[in-house]
């Protein structure tokens, strides 16, 4: 039975949310915080007399459960010292593509030298450039990813109720 | 053999049956419940209850904690382990707690990690924290016991396993404790390098990372490796062997044991040498000789062209020189192709077996059972299988007699062993477990002994046994597989159109070399530049035996199975074997099993290749007909002292290419008997002049007193041109 009526009254709703402000946002030229405690791109690091923490024991490996994690360690020389004890990682290499973020690594380690980040913006063009080296995880990320103030808020502040 | 008693233990109120006598550790296993060790090792003989991690309560005896280690299992014994007993469980807390007083707890540096003992068992049954809260005692670390093994003395539990093994196993004395209570530490006798031939076996028995292969040293942690079983090829033993990968790298070796063949242990060679895969040196190309450009790097279809160019021109006239450290596949496919294609029955075979030995087959470890053993021949038996002079020292223990004889003429000994009147002869004759064991020089050895044995009267005793030691890993395999490939026979080629050498054992084989010299043209085959780039025509690379798929038999006649552990960087054998062989019409499978399957039919009764096992199993006895020695070769006479040459252990073409092992190579030494020393005035240690006609060479000398008067015993690498005889005077 035909309601001409009640379509009207639908194609007027639809009609209205024209001239609202959109909720949803111009992603990359907006970017929203995340939360303080969200899992990005990890990041490994040093003391502050430069030596590295991590000391190639390998248990974030034996902790992953994606497997994306090498490390190939070596030992420190007195006139090559990497790190604090007898043995360093010569190689250390997190294959992102793999990650699933899910923080063992960082809860496995037992000298606090892996963290996961806030980073999210990881994509690459080529496969290849998704194996994260030691010195890719050393140094800060390039990309900065605003994160909502730990201070004030334990979460970010939805965009929908900022701009309702 | 007497069926031993019975008797029933409750162990946490579960009754077993086991044999009396029986260890309370392994009763507690039978019933299925777990008492907890560090330093219980039977293979090394008596318990000592250092550790006191096995404590256990033992109703009727003193109301204290008892060692279980220790003890044997009685009849009627009841038994309670911390998981009934609280005082046992209480006992066990506190030992892993004062055990964890002084240890660094740095696993995650530590190699162990994750393997350990320690780690474990603290995990499982220790109280969780400790009430410890004082400075640790520290010591220098690592400090470098020899070039392969490093000692952390801060993680050392002092289970003393390390120093059993080398007192009452390897029984070279040079590993001790020293000082006292909390100061008391594990070192080397007087702080030398830890310098013998199974030293490598204590950093497997340590049960914490205080003992650890310097070679293996951060190399990889238990979850990120594989871990092949196969067996060791580079002495007759055929030791059982685990092999560690890491990303397609060898990493390490460890035992595999084999209580008949190895008893758990390996040399230093078969566990550091695999260093050599790795040579700087090592081929991976096939090698072509150009005209004035000498050896060329060449591509593989190129290779085998020019070896089938190079076949055909030789048109037979071929002399194959094997190395007896090719797997028996290989063998078999080379022979094939060689004698049903080609016509060339010659070959350079590595040693002459006599089948005969097969009728007095045993187990290695039966010599350690033995009563009366007697070792005939030149070479020490340590320096040509290694693990046999761990069998011997273990028989002695045990309260057998070892005799060596026949220092300078086997074969001659053997004669007077069998003879009427003779000592020794009447008392092997008497004994119930006699051995004969061959490790002479040239070949024939095996029929001399064999025969030796027939006429002591070993064959009606099936505890008596023969051993010929051979020289080359898979020498008796590589035999067997040639003269299986055919019957026929044929002309020793005169001249030699084509010399094809095969393996790094063969070309640096002087006789080899000289026949090379004879040769039209000459392919070898080769693991490295070294061994015969000077003088080969063609040089296609060589495997090593950790990087192939086949079968050996060993010393005993055992069939092993080799596995890969790593894929070689070239083509192996089997695979351009195959190819070429194709080309000459004859068919070879590129497949181990395969071709084993082929010949299996011939030599080894249609065994399958997939029941070769993990751990072989060793045929049985194989009578032969009538024995008869062949007459002994004559020997050189003339004034001063007959050179015995020897091949050390530590020696070839693997060994030198791995650095750890430099130190452990023989020294410019030369062996005296003790009456020829006191005759030409020469005291241990002096220096000597060695000279035969216009060579002379400036060595040390030792006085051996196994040695017989008017030998002087040299390395092979050391003796070098010297003659049959040789004079030595002090320098
Ligand atoms: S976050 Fe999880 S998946 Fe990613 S590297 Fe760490 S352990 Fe592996
Ligand atoms: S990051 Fe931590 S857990 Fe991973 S290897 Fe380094 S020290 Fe070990
Ligand atoms: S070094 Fe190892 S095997 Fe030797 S006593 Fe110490 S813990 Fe035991
Ligand atoms: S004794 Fe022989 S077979 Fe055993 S590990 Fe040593 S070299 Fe290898
Ligand atoms: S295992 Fe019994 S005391 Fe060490």
């Amino acid at each position: 039975m035909p309601q001409p009526l009640d379509t009207v009254k639908g194609f007027g709703v639809t009609f209205k949310q024209i001239f609202k402000k959109p909720i949803t946002q111009e992603y990359p030229e907006v970017k929203r915080p995340v939360y303080p405690r969200f899992r990005g791109r990890h990041r490994l690091w040093r003391f502050e007399n430069g030596l590295e923490k991590c000391v190639g024991c390998s248990l974030c490996a034996a902790a992953c459960p994606a497997d994306c994690i090498r490390v190939v360690a070596a030992e420190n020389t007195p006139d090559n010292r990497i790190s604090a004890g007898e043995r360093y990682a010569r190689i250390y290499e997190i294959n992102m593509s793999r990650c699933i973020f899910c923080g063992y690594c960082e809860l496995a380690c037992p000298f606090d030298a892996i963290t996961l980040g806030n980073e999210y913006e990881i994509s690459e063009y080529a496969r290849d450039d998704q194996i994260y080296t030691k010195d890719m995880l050393l140094a800060p990320p390039i990309k900065r990813t605003p994160v909502a103030d730990a201070e004030l808020y334990d979460t970010p502040i939805p965009y929908y109720k900022e701009h309702a | 053999m007497s069926v031993p008693e019975l008797v029933t233990v409750s162990v946490d109120g579960r009754e077993v049956q086991v044999p009396k006598g029986t260890g309370l550790v392994e009763t507690a296993l039978a019933a299925g419940i777990e008492i907890p060790v560090f330093c219980y090792e039977p293979r090394l003989g008596p318990a000592i209850g250092a550790c006191r991690m096995c404590l256990v309560e033992v109703e009727g005896m003193p109301p204290k904690p008892q060692a279980a280690c220790t003890l044997t299992a009685q009849d009627g014994m009841v038994v309670k382990t911390a998981l009934t007993s609280q005082l046992a469980r209480n006992a066990q807390n506190a030992t892993l707690e004062f055990i964890l007083v002084n240890h660094p707890l740095d696993c995650p540096v530590c190699d162990k990690g994750g393997e350990c003992p320690l780690q474990d068992l603290t995990f499982r049954f220790g109280p969780g924290r400790t009430r410890m809260t004082f400075p640790k005692r520290t010591f220098d670390k690592p400090i470098p016991i020899s070039p392969t093994i490093s000692l952390d003395r801060e993680r050392c539990i002092l289970c003393y396993r390390c120093t059993r093994f080398s007192e009452s196993v390897a029984e070279d004395g040079e590993l001790v404790a020293v000082n006292r209570g909390a100061q008391s530490m594990i070192a080397t006798f007087e702080d030398e390098p830890y310098r013998g031939r199974f030293s490598g076996n204590v950093t497997e028995l340590c049960p914490v990372g205080a003992l650890l292969p310097t070679t293996y040293r951060f190399e990889a942690r238990p979850w990120e490796i594989q871990t092949v079983p196969t067996v060791c090829g580079l002495c007759p033993v055929g030791c059982n062997v685990n092999v560690t990968t890491r990303e397609g790298k060898v990493k390490r070796v460890l035992s595999r044991n084999h209580p008949d063949v190895d008893g758990g242990w390996i040399c230093d060679k078969g566990r550091f040498a695999f260093g050599h895969l790795g040579a700087r040196d090592r081929i991976v190309d096939p090698l072509r000789r150009q005209r004035r450009r000498g050896l060329q790097p060449a591509g593989w279809d190129e290779a085998v062209d020019e070896a089938e160019r190079l076949l055909r021109a030789a048109q037979g006239r071929i002399v194959t020189a094997l190395s007896g450290s090719e797997t028996v596949e290989q063998a078999y496919g080379l022979a094939k192709l060689m004698r049903t294609g080609l016509g060339a029955h010659t070959a350079v075979l590595p040693e002459e077996i006599s089948d005969a030995v097969d009728g007095f087959r045993l187990p290695l470890s039966a010599i350690a059972g033995a009563e009366l053993i007697v070792v005939v021949g030149d070479d020490p038996v340590e320096e040509r299988a290694p693990i046999v002079d761990l069998w011997l020292r273990a028989a002695r223990r045990n309260g057998a007699e070892v005799v060596t004889t026949g220092v300078g003429g086997g074969a001659k000994a053997c004669r007077q062993l069998a003879g009427e009147d003779d000592e020794l002869g009447r008392r092997l004759r008497e004994s119930d477990r006699p051995v004969l064991i061959w490790s002479g020089s040239g070949g024939a050895g095996g029929a001399h002994v064999a025969a030796c044995a027939e006429r002591l009267g070993f064959g009606s005793k099936p505890d008596s046994g023969v051993f010929y030691l051979p020289l080359t890993p898979n020498g008796r395999g590589v035999v067997e597989a040639w003269s299986a490939a055919s019957d026929d026979e044929g002309p020793d080629p005169d001249p030699i159109g084509l010399l094809f050498v095969s393996g790094d054992e063969a070309a640096s084989d002087p006789s080899v070399r000289s026949l090379a010299e004879r040769a039209d043209a000459v392919i070898a085959t080769t693991m490295f530049q070294g061994s015969a780039v000077g003088w080969a025509d063609l040089v296609l690379p060589g495997t090593s035996y950790l990087e192939r798929d086949g079968t050996f038999v060993n010393l005993e006649g055992r069939l092993q199975r080799l596995r890969r552990a790593v894929v070689p960087p070239t083509p192996d054998e089997l695979a351009w074997i195959s190819q070429l062989a194709g080309r000459f019409g004859v068919e070879v499978s590129p497949y181990p099993s395969v071709v084993f399957g082929e010949l299996s039919e011939r030599i080894f009764g249609g065994l399958p290749y997939g029941e070769v096992g993990e751990r072989a199993a060793l045929r049985g006895r194989e009578p032969t007909g009538e024995l008869r020695a062949p007459a002994p070769a004559a020997t050189p006479k003339g004034r001063g002292l007959r050179l015995v040459r020897y091949r050390p252990l530590f020696s070839g073409a693997a060994v030198e290419r791995v650095p750890e092992l430099a130190f452990q190579r023989p020294a410019a030494e030369v062996q005296l008997s003790p009456q020829d020393a006191r005759r030409l005035r020469i005291k241990a240690g002096d220096e000597v002049d060695v000279r035969s006609n216009g060579t002379s060479r400036r060595l040390r000398a030792r006085i051996d007193k196994g040695l017989v008067a008017g030998v002087a015993r040299i390395a092979d690498e050391h003796a070098e041109e010297l003659q049959a005889t040789v004079e030595v005077a002090r320098a």
